[in-house]
């Protein structure tokens, strides 16, 4: 952790504000980050982190009044554009990093830019050789010519870093300002990434970062900034600060650890076989679940984690056998598995759960239509209201009638009724995909207590996720996919970070990082 | 370069739709009652301006003129009904018009030139109809191919078997029995229109209140998490063809029995026309859906429009030029208070 942080201030944010028709998104915001100083910036969904990186951004204005100031140049708030905060080296590297899969590393560090040509051609040497130099600087290895497909996770977060410093005399004089860069990393890509990350801090670059997860910002910066409605609630170095208190000040109010109240279930009789079951990357799987059981699955990217949850449910063509409770689903045949009481929440609940322009009561009862149907298939529309009435106040989706589209509600409480739908139809299996990717702490605390609720009640549940603490709060056994098959499974009990990162990557990671 | 706004991934997904629109917000407001009857005061408007313009003022509220301009909409109205049935699951259908024009051949041909009796062959021109619409149907939803493409190859198709079959002659010599059909009254009402209005009510009931029609919904708003609640929406896109084929088979039906021949075409233009109204519609009542009520309403909107402008003498190409202007007019301004409602 660096000395001179309050010394040398790099950004510095003087009371910001900005107001969207009925909200205030951000209110009186000020705040200092010095230079090679880890600033974290956490809050809950709609507290005015993204408002902030975008006015930092210059793509929103901002109410006039406030002021920024980056490496000793200062502007009014309302003034900046893209190209003040470029030019004042503000380098942005959002969650989706949108770089190009099959163009090569130094083409993506460059893309945009006119490529550098010689005699009417691209002249592909000297882009190469620009890009090796500034992923020399940036102390990344990672070969220039290479397509950018064949690199890992955290390796292609490096390789957009480089593309938001390029052109800049000193690659770390800028600040840098990263929007949840682990929220898609298996644990041992994240800390890898965070590695380079501390780096990079080391060698004076500025970072400013947002995260939701609390463990990895309370090991990872040297200060932390909470913002709650708009409002910087707490602003102050990481030492001393726990997990629960870090929540509490998000939240603002107590969050039960939801990993102490976990219950063993893994008693009960086995309610899902899946036997042999080959689709996609999967090359034969078998497991089971119990009643009551929650099993957590995880893998690297492209272990089929999904494929496997996909392949169950009927979304995917599979071979293999699925039972639950004792008869057999028919591979790709969703309304099959449906009917037998299995759901689906897929890992882009807005993409493929919502329909946005439907009411949240159309969008609540889509997976158990059947229910209110009577004669010449009519459907019974004041018992649709009544039970999507229930659904909402069980759920705690913020909405002022039954009646309003779904596009009207915030990200946060759109996937709340995605959610909803799925556990109000009392399924006896429930696939969740990455349940809580993108959530704060506190939906994230409430989507683990109605998921355990659920298995409580006797469902089956699975947890496909790449976040190790998910993984290790919710299930009671943890399966561990690599290259296709069940590489181990084991009780919550036998399991740790540690073992994780050993299992998911298996041994050749294990002799590559002892040498 | 790196100051892409939202993160797609969290971004709610983009409106397929063609009018790009979104329902409208609960809370009542000047804007909101103005974008959701939009349609409706304009066509309000224009009755007012042609009961009192002094060209139209002598014809236009007189009970034949308005008996006349409902008449001739009840073949329009049925096909916009069917049409609405593909196209609120998200699938485009050009055939309309070519399915009713084959219709009307096949009841014109099997009653005069087969004997077959009338109202036989008309079962027989809904079941072509249905067959035809299945036949799309089947190649969009499990080849999943372009709906928009196969029903314009369809249509095409069609056309040149009519050409084929009628060596591009009209067949006449219908039956009097289907002709009286179309000209005679029930209860004060041309019979035509009560056919229209069993039509509307089932069709709305279809679509507002049964699981079926909620689905199909389901599906044009979102096919993939569509398919994910467990909804079989091949079966139910095919489904939407074969309905709104049968219907355009009965549009085709009212239409020989209100012509008394059937004429050769591949009915584009009728295609067009009702799906001018279809579009309308989906800019009213329900703004940004298309719905049965603003179909209605569409289809008024460019009757009165046609006939307003006829009876004043207009010259020919006042009328396209208007109904041209109206829907991009009615589209373009619900697809910007759409935006505004969401930014």
């Amino acid at each position: 952790m660096t000395d001179q942080a309050q010394t040398d201030a790099r950004l510095r944010i003087d009371s910001l504000s900005k107001s969207f028709p009925g909200t205030q998104a951000l209110s009186d915001l000020s705040l200092e980050v010095g230079h090679g100083e880890i600033r974290a910036l956490v809050g809950g969904n709609g507290s005015g982190k993204s408002t902030l990186i975008k006015i930092l951004a210059g793509v929103q204005p901002s109410d006039p009044g406030g002021r920024i100031t980056v490496s000793g140049k200062s502007i009014a708030a309302g003034d900046i554009t893209p190209e003040w905060s470029f030019a004042a080296a503000l380098a942005f590297v959002h969650q989706d990093l949108g770089l190009f899969e099959h163009l090569s590393v130094a083409e993506n560090v460059f893309v945009g830019l006119p490529y550098p040509r010689r005699a009417g051609r691209i002249d592909w040497r000297s882009l190469n050789r620009e890009a090796a130099s500034i992923l020399e600087r940036l102390r990344v290895k990672v070969s220039p010519h290479g397509p950018l497909a064949g690199l890992r996770a955290s390796d292609r977060t490096l390789v957009a870093i480089a593309r938001a410093v390029r052109g800049r005399e000193g690659v770390h004089d800028g600040v840098l300002v990263l929007d949840e860069p682990t929220a898609r990393l298996a644990a041992p890509e994240a800390d890898r990434l965070l590695a380079a990350l501390r780096q990079f801090a080391a060698d004076g670059q500025t970072i400013l970062y947002v995260s939701h997860r609390l463990d990895e910002v309370l090991a990872m910066a040297d200060s932390i900034t909470v913002l709650r409605d708009g409002a910087v609630v707490a602003d102050r170095s990481t030492d001393g600060l726990d997990a629960g208190e870090l929540s509490r000040l998000i939240v603002g109010h107590t969050v039960a650890s939801t990993a102490e109240s976990r219950v063993d279930t893994a008693a009960g009789p086995s309610l899902l076989e899946v036997e042999d079951v080959w689709t996609g990357p999967l090359r034969g799987v078998d497991l089971t679940v119990a009643e009551g059981e929650i099993l957590g699955i995880t893998g690297l990217i492209g272990a089929g984690t999904s494929s496997l949850l996909r392949a169950i449910y009927g979304a995917q063509k599979r071979q293999g056998v699925v039972r639950l409770g004792g008869r057999e689903l028919p591979g790709g045949n969703i309304a099959a598995a449906v009917r037998a009481g299995a759901a689906f929440v897929p890992e882009n609940r807005l993409r493929d759960g919502a329909f946005i322009t439907l009411s949240v009561r159309e969008n609540l009862s889509a997976s158990y239509l059947r229910r209110f149907r009577h004669r010449l298939s009519w459907i019974d529309r004041r018992a649709e209201v009544e039970a999507s009435t229930e659904a909402i106040s069980a759920y705690g989706v913020r909405c002022r009638s039954p009646q309003m589209p779904v596009a009207l509600l915030s990200g946060g409480n759109q996937q709340k009724v995605v959610l909803a739908r799925w556990l109000t139809g009392e399924p006896r299996l429930l696939l969740l995909d990455e349940p809580t990717q993108g959530v704060d702490v506190g939906a994230r605390a409430e989507i683990h207590r109605q998921v355990r609720a659920a298995a409580k009640r006797g469902c089956a549940v699975i947890v496909a996720t790449s976040d190790a603490d998910e993984l290790l709060e919710l299930s009671d056994r943890v399966v561990v996919l690599r290259e296709g098959r069940v590489a181990v499974s084991a009780g919550r009990d036998e399991v740790d970070r540690h073992w994780l990162a050993q299992r998911v990557f298996g041994h050749d990671y294990l002799q590559e990082s002892q040498r | 370069m790196t100051t892409e706004q939202q993160d797609p991934e969290t971004a709610p997904p983009k409106r397929r739709s063609i009018v790009g629109g979104l329902p409208s917000h609960p809370r009542p407001s000047v804007s909101t009652i103005l974008e959701q009857y939009g349609l409706v005061i304009f066509l309000i408007l224009l009755i007012v301006f042609f009961a009192v313009w002094p060209k139209t003022s002598g014809t236009f509220l007189t009970s034949a003129n308005i008996r006349t301009t409902l008449e001739n909409q009840a073949v329009v109205t049925i096909a916009a009904l069917g049409a609405l049935i593909p196209f609120i699951a998200g699938q485009f259908d050009l055939t309309v018009g070519a399915n009713g024009i084959v219709a009307t051949f096949i009841v014109a041909a099997l009653t005069t030139k087969a004997g077959v009796p009338a109202g036989f062959s008309c079962i027989i021109a809904v079941v072509a109809g249905a067959i035809i619409g299945a036949a799309s149907g089947i190649v969009v939803a499990y080849l999943r191919a372009s709906a928009i493409v196969i029903t314009l190859g369809m249509a095409t198709l069609l056309g040149g078997l009519v050409i084929l079959y009628s060596k591009s002659n009209s067949i006449t010599g219908i039956p009097t029995s289907l002709i009286s059909f179309g000209a005679k009254n029930w209860v004060g009402v041309p019979r035509p229109l009560w056919l229209t209005l069993i039509v509307l009510l089932l069709v709305g009931y279809f679509l507002r209140a049964t699981v079926t029609g909620r689905r199909l919904l389901m599906i044009g708003e979102n096919p993939v998490a569509a398919t994910l609640v467990g909804i079989r929406t091949q079966r139910l896109i095919l489904l939407a063809f074969v309905l709104g084929g049968a219907l355009y088979g009965v549009a085709g039906v009212v239409l020989l029995a209100n012509t008394g021949s059937a004429s050769p075409s591949d009915g584009f233009s009728n295609t067009f026309q009702v799906l001018t109204a279809v579009f309308l519609g989906a800019t009213t009542v329900r703004p940004g859906r298309f719905n049965v009520v603003g179909t209605i309403v569409g289809v008024l909107f460019i009757a009165v429009s046609v006939d307003g402008l006829s009876l004043a003498g207009a010259s020919d190409w006042v009328q396209p030029v208007f109904t041209g202007a109206a829907v991009i007019f009615a589209v373009g301004a619900s697809t910007v208070f759409a935006r505004r409602r969401v930014t």
